[in-house]
């Protein structure tokens, strides 16, 4: 509970006002800047000289200076008194009078003609701090009287008194506060709010004055603090609401004042201290025999029946740090906020960022991750204070030194923990979670470096994920201080892509080489060979390329060729020559068969060199396999597939240079044939397929692709050339026997030939060639198709004449129209030669658009063949 | 700035009225800070500043005990909305809502809204029990003993009274409430036809659990809000002049008495 929110520091003992004398008591207290005014039962006023003192340890004291004191002549107790500074003037109450005296004097102030300086039968009075009337030279005072349930409103001036204005209340009012028109009243049953000006009212809440004594007390503008029921300090406005929630005293209250933000209550044996921000009681001091307790001008003084004291508040800060110190977090935080309105902008920025941050670190101390992370936040923390609890964590090139006065109380992380490793780890991890949220944001503005270098040794020691994303990304670690980190959580992979970060890609390709050669161990990345080369086929450093590659090929020649078939191609600067990749490549056969592929086939280089040295490769291997014993049948027709794919696809190979290389070679028959294809040589590549290979398939098959891209007379021709040595007997040189079953042979696949290509055949040609014997059944199939092509050919050219000679009417009558004039032609009108008119819409047009009967102008076609001309009339059109 | 809500002004008020111990602080502490706490008999009051889109809306917890039953038409005094709390196993709490909290509710604003809440509905309906919003850390003892007794039962019973073991029969039932809602219209004179429905306005809640809470705040807050809006916009439309003439007033007054 306890805030040392206070000091109590007294400020005139009992020596000086009644020394010995046991029945003098104090009975109220005026105090105006430095001048203490205290009234006494025995009604005597003494003016005092408060002087405040400052000792060399800082500590306050008062030293009270006796100026005066004076008997007030009526033998009664001085009730109470008021300064009316401007005026010079006391107002005092004693004896049921209100009468005026001279504040340095003390003398009484003699009434004048004009009025009364005297105000009789009053109980109590209240002087309004905030008057409606704007005269500087009189006090408004609103004074209860003993026996009227009424308010009066008086003007004080300096010497008289007039009454301005008189409310009538409800009940007997035992206690008033004045703030502009307002007037605040304890009643005998209740509170109530009355406006003098308009008369309005407005109760408050119901109170029992004669039970326990009431309080009035204007606090701030148009706000009271009011004693209610149950020992509680309500606030109440001039409109009849609470804006604030009560605080809890104890039922015996007799005075209370406000010193922001706190409110202060005095009961018969303590002082106690709450707060308005948050309703707690704060402070607690023990006050025997207490009697007043008043603020003036912000400085709350108390009073027991025999001393003075003056309450100081401690500074703010102070009590903030008193908070924090007892880990308050929230009370601190709230005090500080409280304190806005009464410290400068700018100093308060400072303090309470301040605060925040301390808040933050008592927090975290507390595991408290969430409002410790919210507090830095707001609090606008240079991260590099919680991370340099951390111990090693912060570069040591770092110039970050920690903010003095400390803002915790640890020395370190361990110190905190206290040995306790999961607790450790808790920080840890909360840790990453806040350096990797605020990293990309303007907190981390100058030390950049040392929060991802922070980071990136948090994540390599806790074998974190995010690592890797880390360095991914675009990132300010230090080198040198993560290097010895990063080899000792043995992250070898990510202190690779960290010299990658600093440009050193060499390193960065050493160590990851050492790490895929198993020298060092990191499973990171189990495709770390694939990481490397893919890393090598995208960088732009040709000269690493050249560096490293050998490395790759040794490795894995299948993958390392990726190196440059991966590559991107069209930028000038990293641009490979193939040629060179390929002289490179050279001592390795199985990368440059690749290569080679690659650039023939995907990238589609036109380059003969290109595709004859694949070719080359190509044949070799073949070759190769050729020669081993026992053949590997399975690899051997791989291998002849794409070379024979090659040579089919490819124009641009050199063919009598390959041709010659297989010259000799009798296992390559299909592949020679294909050259011979290449080279037009049909015949020749026909016979072997036919003669040689005896494959018909593979000879048809030729036949499609070598005439796929001609016209069909080409195409009729080639098939036309495979039916002939089909049927050629001549061409046979084996043994007889061979030769019947053979042509057998052959016959039955010009049949087929026939029977699934005839609309490719000249039929007429065809059955010239055919041999006589053979039947009609055998050639159905091709006859038929034969028949339906020449059938669907005749039809098609009709209708193509057909179409064609409705276009060519449609063009007529379109230039008819754009040339000619329409002739009308009507069974009204007569024919120019005969005068008759038409009968049918058939008639001749004679030059000039006349129209005549068509008998009419064979008419005079056969009387007159010398041409005549004709009159030109245009009324007959 | 800091951004503490206890800096800024309220824009609009909700007060919370109901008889002692019928769970108002429980239930605001529910809704501010998403958990139950024991809490102590209220002392006085207590307020809450709940931000509210741009708004700040402040609630009012009173306190249940008659000792303090002369402070509340002072919290009440320019409310926008009232939530008049009574314990759904207690009849006597919501006897109570009438006879004495009823009256209080005469300094609000005259379109002011009311809310009739059942808390503790946990206690009598099953729904409401099971409805645990966030997994209590303080739970009591009573409550472990409780959810014992429902891990043991391998179907839940129909009734959240064979739950408990504990028998706290429903002493309110809604249409009780409902009843209820319609005599306060009718004490305040406003039409049933056009004020707002007694089923929206009548809540059964559970503070322990959660259950319903945020729905009865939230619901509030959304039809206060407009008519609040409205009002602010039409006395700044009317008042422009009114205001700057007082202002201007005001200053003239000051510089007078400062020579």
């Amino acid at each position: 509970m306890s805030v040392k929110a206070f000091e109590l520091i007294p400020a005139v003992e009992r020596d000086l006002l009644m020394g010995d004398k046991a029945r003098i008591n104090i009975e109220c207290i005026e105090c105006c800047g430095k001048h203490l005014y205290v009234g006494t039962n025995d009604c005597f006023i003494h003016h005092f000289l408060l002087d405040e003192l400052t000792s060399a340890k800082g500590r306050l004291t008062y030293a009270a200076q006796k100026l005066l004191h004076k008997y007030m002549g009526l033998k009664k107790p001085v009730a109470e008194l008021r300064a009316a500074s401007a005026l010079e003037r006391l107002i005092v109450l004693c004896d049921g009078i209100v009468f005026l005296v001279d504040m340095v004097t003390l003398e009484n102030v003699p009434s004048t003609s004009g009025g009364g300086a005297r105000v009789r039968g009053v109980t109590t009075f209240c002087i309004n701090e905030n008057p409606v009337n704007g005269d500087p030279f009189c006090v408004e005072m609103g004074v209860l009287s003993l026996k009227r349930r009424t308010v009066q409103i008086y003007m004080v001036y300096e010497d008289r008194v007039q009454l301005v204005k008189e409310v009538s209340t409800p009940e007997q009012p035992c206690a008033v506060s004045l703030d502009g028109y307002f007037l605040c009243l304890a009643l005998a049953t209740q509170y109530m709010i009355l406006n003098y000006n308009t008369e309005a009212a407005q109760d408050l809440f119901p109170y029992n004055s004669e039970e326990r004594r009431p309080i009035v007390k204007r606090i701030a503008r148009e706000e009271f603090l009011l004693a209610a029921p149950g020992g509680l300090g309500m606030f109440a406005n001039a409109e009849g609401a609470s804006q604030r929630a009560p605080v809890n005293w104890s039922e015996s209250v007799i005075g209370a004042a406000v010193c922001f933000p706190y409110v202060v209550a005095l009961d018969e044996s303590f002082i106690t201290i709450h707060s308005m921000l948050d309703q707690q009681l704060k402070q607690t001091l023990s006050f025997r025999d207490g009697r007043i307790l008043q603020d003036f001008e912000g400085k709350v003084i108390v009073a027991s029946t025999k001393a003075v004291y003056v309450m100081v508040p401690l500074p703010l800060e102070r009590q903030i740090q008193d908070l924090l110190a007892s880990h308050r977090v929230e009370e601190a935080l709230v005090l500080t906020e409280g304190a806005q309105r009464s410290i400068p902008k700018e100093k308060f920025m400072v303090l309470y960022k301040r605060i925040l941050q301390q808040a933050g670190f008592i927090q975290f101390g507390q595991l408290q991750f969430v409002e410790a992370k919210e507090h830095f936040r707001k609090g606008q923390l240079d991260v590099r204070e919680l991370i340099s609890l951390y111990p090693l964590l912060l570069p040591a090139s770092s110039s970050f030194t920690r903010c003095h006065p400390p803002l915790h109380e640890f020395a370190d992380l361990n110190h905190l923990a206290q040995g306790d490793q999961e607790k450790v780890l808790k920080c840890k991890r909360f840790l990453i979670t806040y350096l990797t949220e605020v990293r990309s944001t303007e907190v981390v503005n100058g030390c950049r470096e040392d929060v991802d270098t922070a980071l990136l040794k948090l994540y390599a020691e806790q074998n974190h994920e995010s690592l890797l994303d880390l360095l991914a990304s675009d990132n300010a670690c230090m080198l040198a201080d993560c290097v010895p980190w990063l080899e000792k959580y043995q992250k070898y992979f990510a202190l690779g892509l960290l010299y990658h970060c600093n440009g050193q890609d060499p390193a960065a390709l050493q160590m990851w080489i050492r790490v895929a050669d198993r020298e060092l161990q990191d499973s990171t990345r189990p495709d770390l060979f694939e990481y490397i080369v893919d890393f090598l086929s995208s960088t732009a450093d040709v000269d690493l390329v050249w560096k490293f590659a050998t490395w790759a090929l040794h490795k894995n020649p299948t993958t390392a060729v990726h190196i440059f078939t991966k590559r991107s191609v069209g930028k000038a600067q990293s641009d490979m020559n193939p040629e060179d990749v390929i002289t490179y490549l050279e001592r390795h056969r199985e990368a440059l068969l690749l290569y080679l592929e690659h650039l023939v086939h995907e990238r589609r280089i036109q380059e003969e060199q290109f595709h004859t040295h694949l070719a080359v490769l190509y044949l070799e291997r073949v070759f190769s396999l050729l020669s081993e014993s026992p053949t590997n049948e399975e690899q051997l027709s791989r291998s002849r597939e794409k070379l024979q794919g090659l040579l089919r696809e490819s124009n641009l190979y050199r063919v009598q240079f390959l041709l010659g290389k297989m010259e000799n070679c009798e296992q390559l028959l299909l592949e020679r044939a294909t050259l011979y294809g290449k080279l037009e040589d049909h015949d020749k590549a026909l016979h072997i397929l036919v003669h040689k290979l005896r494959d018909f398939q593979s000879a048809e098959a030729f036949c499609i692709w070598t005439s796929s891209c001609r016209d069909s007379a080409y195409k009729q021709q080639l098939f036309h050339l495979l039916l002939g040595m089909y049927l050629d007997k001549s061409a046979t040189g084996k043994s007889q026997s061979a030769v019947c079953d053979d042509s057998g042979n052959l016959e039955m696949a010009a049949v087929d030939l026939l029977n699934r290509h005839g609309e490719l055949f000249d039929p007429v040609r065809v059955l010239r060639t055919l041999p006589e014997g053979w039947s009609l059944q055998l050639l159905r199939p091709f006859l038929g198709r034969a028949i339906r092509a020449s059938m669907h050919a005749s039809r098609t050219s009709q209708i193509a004449l057909g179409l064609a000679h409705s276009e060519h009417l449609q063009l007529l009558h379109d230039k008819l129209k754009e040339t000619k004039k329409p002739i009308a032609v009507s069974t009204k009108k007569g024919c120019h030669l005969c005068h008759n008119t038409f009968s049918d819409p058939e008639v001749v047009c004679l030059p000039g658009g006349v129209p005549v009967h068509t008998h009419c102008a064979a008419q005079r076609m056969r009387d007159s063949p010398t041409k005549r001309q004709l009159p030109n009339s245009s009324n007959h059109t | 700035m800091p951004e503490s809500s206890k800096m800024r002004k309220p824009d609009v008020k909700v007060v919370l009225l109901g008889d002692t111990n019928v769970g108002k602080t429980s239930l605001l502490h529910r809704y501010t800070e998403r958990k139950f706490k024991d809490t102590i008999s209220t002392v006085g009051g207590a307020f809450f500043l709940k931000q509210w889109g741009p708004y700040n809306v402040s609630i009012w917890d009173t306190a249940g005990r008659e000792q303090f039953h002369g402070l509340g038409s002072m919290y009440c005094r320019g409310a926008a909305a009232v939530i008049l709390t009574y314990d759904v196993t207690n009849w006597q709490s919501l006897a109570e809502l009438e006879e004495r909290f009823l009256s209080l509710t005469d300094t609000a604003n005259h379109d002011c809204i009311y809310a009739v809440v059942g808390n503790k509905a946990d206690l009598t309906d099953t729904k409401a029990y099971l409805s645990q919003e966030t997994p209590d850390a303080n739970q009591t003892e009573s409550e472990e003993h409780r959810s014992d007794v429902l891990s043991a039962c391998p179907t839940p019973p129909a009734s959240p009274v064979s739950i408990s073991g504990v028998t706290f029969p429903k002493q309110v039932t809604r249409e009780d409430a409902l009843a209820f809602y319609g005599r306060i219209l009718r004490y305040k004179g406003s039409d049933e036809r056009t004020s707002l429905p007694a089923e929206k306005m009548c809540f059964e809640t559970s503070a322990k659990t959660g259950y319903n809470v945020d729905a009865l705040f939230e619901a509030l807050f959304d039809l206060v809000l407009p008519s609040m809006l409205r009002k602010r916009n039409e006395n700044q439309q009317s008042a422009t002049v009114d205001l700057e003439v007082c202002r201007k007033g005001g200053g003239k007054r000051g510089r007078s008495t400062c020579c």
